[in-house]
């Protein structure tokens, strides 16, 4: 069975087109360690009629990892790190915990996810076929098609818009639910505090 | 008479002839070390299983190719498969289906609710409404999380850990479009790639094996401390192939030619070189084809030992020749009849010797003793019934044969003196200490003959990947699909806790794709129950009313299972019914330490329909039991020589008896005192000298005082031990053993016969 994998999130390599695009892009991008932020999440899912709305509170340090605070509609807490992924809710108990060394296509979603939201386009660029425009001054816009067979197994098409952060990012998954992540109050400080760290290192 | 028989001789040897040319265009040559191995009348389930799991493999050629780091692993895979893709005559890549995975998933899709994990059955029992609610929450809130299937047919996400559980069969996994793993310090890209070229054919060159032998050069070439490790029945073929045709060659060609030289020492003519090769011709045609006629397939190791057959068939050419040699070509009737008896007696030994190889159940000796009988009884009938007719002209003796046949006169003789008394009890002394410190030694390692780094490269790709077993394996029975699957769900919860414990990595059972039905009907009323209680949590969360998807009404059965795509990985595992019981194996991996195998015994104890199968502790029992059993045979059968003897020489007969007593006994202790261990094949080579030391005596006795008979002796004795000293050059141990047992016998016997032969003047009747 080693063809039948979970999330098969192989990369290959495509030559890009876009080249002087992405030189652009990643002009206007920021080179910041260390962003953080709030977000609103919309996902609209099969089954649910209105979509599902969740905010909270973001932090992404380059080369650690993602918190993801959520505060409404409940209380809960994801941690993804290149080791791992956990979440965790305030109140019923519930939580799980998924370890990435030993399993690459979730390694491979993580990586996906920070390049993502730090608007990683040379990255990006291995796994997806990356168009789009500049807008305005200090704006632009980048559609991705995936490439390679396993991520296209889970994704569509995703579309990024920003400046000199990511400002918006616009998921089609294949299987039909899609979602819109908004960011918002963007900073490069405070510095992580001291439990942040702590959940960082796990 | 004489004439009706060389002509009915004449037509088998036609009919032969006419097999032999079908039989090379189609050669059905055996490579498998195992089909060496005896087959288990007691458990022929055992057997189906052992040889199911063995097909599995085919043309397949596994090829691991690692270095420090990823980026240098790539780039390195890049450069074998670059090597192997140029030799497309030979090899071509192993399609892998992608689109496997979406198959399986559609297939399991309608069944996903009766699909658990040991841990979520565990959790999904204990777990709260509120956790259960929360994590539906959690999940479904979570950013980028890509499910396997649509929410409300999976509100918990718990297919995708039952995927990974899967998964977890083999350490690869896809990365950067390739196949990867990590392990004993570096990282590597899985390679697999199929033979085109069949999987034996003598003399074709070793073709898939330097192909790969190229690519690991240009992996170790490409970036330092880079490896390749390989691994493939092709490869154990042509290794066999490439081995046994050296070995073939050396021993058949090296006797060959040493026999013919010696026939053209001593008698300085051509036509005894002719018949002499005639005979050994025949003799190795007709036992290929008796051989091919009585079994199925004929082993490359069959041919390998029948090669030693040239170092004994030319006995009884050499005895023809060397009684016949200075007589008028008009007593060659006369002399032929004086020598049939004793030559039929020595073919009598020497066949029922053979045959009695025959009585361990392993189809290989079988063959072996089956190929050398009839090649002797062919050898035989070639003198007897043409050589007389042939053989027309004059046979002067020469000056070698008469000084060799003088030379008996003058060899030693064993009478009843203080210094002949003294070297018995010494040579006694010694043989007791070497008996006393001979070591048995019943590895199944003796029959295989790879060489040692395919074997090598073969145990670190099973480590690396984390390959089950085909040795050592569970073998589940039932009278239903049913209870096999439940029996094996029983099972596997006594391993968890070996393997909680790391006795072993993991198993590859039948259930885990296939959950028995009640164990199907149970998980599904259990996610039903959670899953009805997570989407009751979401629904007060979200004030909306999602539904639970619905699934397959009816459990996913042995035979939508087995018609379905993901049967073909693990198929092999499923028996079937074999009378009219249920079979299934489980496998196990990362079983590396054999002191953890009491432990995986000791499971099948308690349980019903479930028996442990180590097939290596199984043969090695099988071939010390053969040992002794062979051991009581050569005690049994040099009383039954004894008894022959004195039917015929009377009070003489100790003369050609003891001999051969001594150099077994020698030839023991001289193993003994060399440290080489006493195996089954050790004991063959013995039971082997049994009927063919005791000939040399028989002859010596039957023409007393005989030159002639004594420089046919020698050369029997010189060309026997030269094949049989050939074939201790065997790369496979068993027959290196056989030989070298044969060799040392052989020279002993040959030695002490002339010893104890009768006073000048006396004859036995």
């Amino acid at each position: 069975m080693k063809t039948l994998l979970v999330l098969t999130c192989a990369l290959l390599s495509v030559s890009a087109h876009a080249g002087d695009l992405v030189k652009d892009v990643r002009a206007r991008l920021a080179d910041a360690p260390l962003v953080r932020g709030q977000f609103e999440q919309k996902k609209t899912v099969a089954g649910f009629k209105k979509p599902l709305v969740s905010k909270g509170d973001f932090l992404l340090a380059r080369d650690q990892g993602v918190l993801w605070n959520t505060r409404t509609p409940f209380a809960s807490t994801l941690t993804l790190t290149r080791k791992s992924l956990s979440a965790e809710q305030g109140q019923g108990g519930a939580a799980y915990h998924l370890d990435s060394t030993k399993e690459p296509a979730l390694a491979a979603v993580n990586e996906l996810l920070f390049a993502l939201l730090a608007g990683d386009v040379s990255t990006l660029q291995k796994r997806f076929k990356v168009e789009g425009a500049l807008v305005g001054p200090t704006g632009w816009r980048l559609e991705l098609t995936p490439t390679d067979a396993g991520l296209a197994r889970v994704f569509k098409h995703i579309q990024l818009e920003g400046d000199a952060y990511v400002r918006q990012v616009k998921m089609d998954e294949t299987r039909g639910d899609s979602s819109v992540i908004l960011f918002d109050k963007l900073a490069q400080t405070p510095p992580p505090d001291a439990t942040e760290a702590e959940r960082l290192g796990k | 008479m004489a004439n009706k028989l060389a002509i009915l001789w004449a037509l088998v040897v036609l009919a032969v002839g006419v097999h032999q040319v079908s039989f090379w265009r189609s050669a059905r040559l055996d490579t498998d070390v195992l089909a060496l191995l005896p087959e288990d009348e007691q458990a022929p389930e055992v057997d189906a299983a052992t040889r199911k799991l063995a097909d599995e493999a085919g043309r397949q050629v596994v090829l691991l190719v690692g270095a420090q780091d990823w980026a240098s692993a790539q780039k390195v895979a890049d450069e074998a498969t670059r090597v192997l893709e140029q030799a497309s005559d030979v090899l071509e890549p192993a399609v892998v289906d992608t689109s496997a995975l979406e198959q399986a998933v559609d297939f399991y899709r309608p069944y996903r609710d009766r699909l658990l994990t040991p841990s979520q059955r565990q959790w999904l029992t204990r777990a709260t409404p509120e956790e259960l609610g929360g994590t539906a929450l959690m999940k479904l809130y979570q950013p980028a999380g890509a499910r396997m299937t649509d929410w409300n047919a999976d509100p918990l996400g718990l297919w995708p850990d039952w995927w990974q559980a899967r998964a977890a069969e083999t350490s690869a996994r896809p990365r950067d479009g390739r196949l990867w793993l990590s392990g004993e310090g570096r990282e590597w890209v899985l390679l697999t790639w199929k033979s085109k070229v069949s999987a034996f054919a003598l003399g074709d060159g070793s073709r898939v094996t330097s192909v790969v032998e190229q690519a690991r050069a240009r992996v170790e070439a490409t970036v330092p401390g880079a490896r390749l490790v390989a691994a493939g029945v092709p490869l154990y073929a042509e290794a066999a192939a490439a081995q046994a045709s050296w070995e073939m060659s050396t021993i058949g060609f090296g006797s060959l030619a040493a026999v013919l030289l010696l026939v053209w020492l001593t008698f300085r003519s051509l036509r005894p070189i002719l018949l002499v090769g005639v005979s050994l011709t025949l003799g190795c045609a007709v036992a290929l084809t008796v051989t091919a006629l009585v079994f199925d397939r004929v082993h490359l190791l069959t041919l390998v030992f029948g090669s030693s057959l040239v170092g004994v068939a030319e006995d009884y050419g050499f005895h023809y020749f060397a009684a016949r040699q200075g007589k008028a070509p008009s007593e060659r009737g006369p002399v032929m009849r004086s020598l049939l008896p004793g030559m039929a007696l020595a073919l009598v030994t020497s066949v029922v010797a053979y045959l009695a190889l025959g009585v361990a159940p392993f189809p290989g000796l079988r063959q072996m003793a089956v190929f050398s009988a009839a090649g002797l009884t062919a050898a035989f009938l070639t003198v007897v019934c043409w050589f007389p007719s042939l053989d027309r002209g004059a046979l002067p003796v020469t000056a070698f044969s008469e000084r060799f046949s003088a030379s008996i006169t003058r060899w030693p003789r064993i009478t009843s003196t203080r210094g002949w008394w003294l070297t018995g009890a010494v040579l006694t002394v010694l043989v007791a200490v070497g008996l006393w410190k001979l070591k048995p030694q019943d590895d199944l390692r003796q029959l295989q003959g790879a060489p040692p780094n395919l074997i090598a490269d073969q145990r670190e790709l099973g480590r690396l990947l984390g390959l089950p077993s085909p040795a050592q394996f569970f073998l589940v029975e039932g009278d239903s699909d049913e209870q096999v699957l439940a029996r094996e769900a029983t099972l596997k919860q006594h391993l968890d806790t070996l393997v909680s414990e790391k006795v072993f990595a993991g198993y590859r059972a039948v259930s885990d794709w296939l959950p028995s039905q009640a164990q199907q009907r149970e998980d599904a009323a259990l996610s039903a129950r959670a899953e009805a209680q997570a989407v009751a949590a979401v629904s007060e969360s979200t004030g909306e009313a999602p539904t639970r998807a619905t699934f397959a009404e009816e459990p996913l059965t042995p035979s939508h299972f087995l018609s379905g795509p993901v049967a073909s990985a693990i198929r092999q595992q499923w028996l079937g019914t074999l009378g009219a019981r249920q079979y299934s194996v489980l496998m196990l991996r990362g079983l590396n330490d054999p002191k953890q195998l009491p432990k995986l015994e000791a499971v099948a104890h308690g349980l019903e329909g479930i028996r442990w199968v180590d097939k290596t502790a199984e043969i090695s029992g099988l071939l010390g039991r053969y040992r002794r059993i062979m051991g009581g045979l050569i005690v049994a059968g040099y009383v039954a020589v004894l008894l022959t003897l004195v039917a015929r020489f009377g009070r003489q007969a100790w003369r050609a008896w003891l001999p051969s007593v001594l150099g077994t006994l020698i030839t023991l202790a001289l193993f003994g005192w060399s440290g080489a261990p006493l195996q089954l094949f050790t004991v063959l080579g013995l039971v082997l000298l049994l009927g063919m030391g005791v000939d040399y005596g028989i002859f010596l006795l039957e023409h007393p005082g005989d030159g002639s008979a004594w420089l046919a002796v020698a050369l029997a004795g010189v060309s026997t031990l030269l094949s049989f000293g050939l074939l201790g050059l065997s790369a496979t141990p068993a027959l290196r053993s056989f030989g070298l047992a044969m060799l040392l016998g052989e020279v002993t016997i040959w030695i002490l016969t002339p010893c104890f032969r009768l006073p000048p003047g006396k004859a036995t009747h």
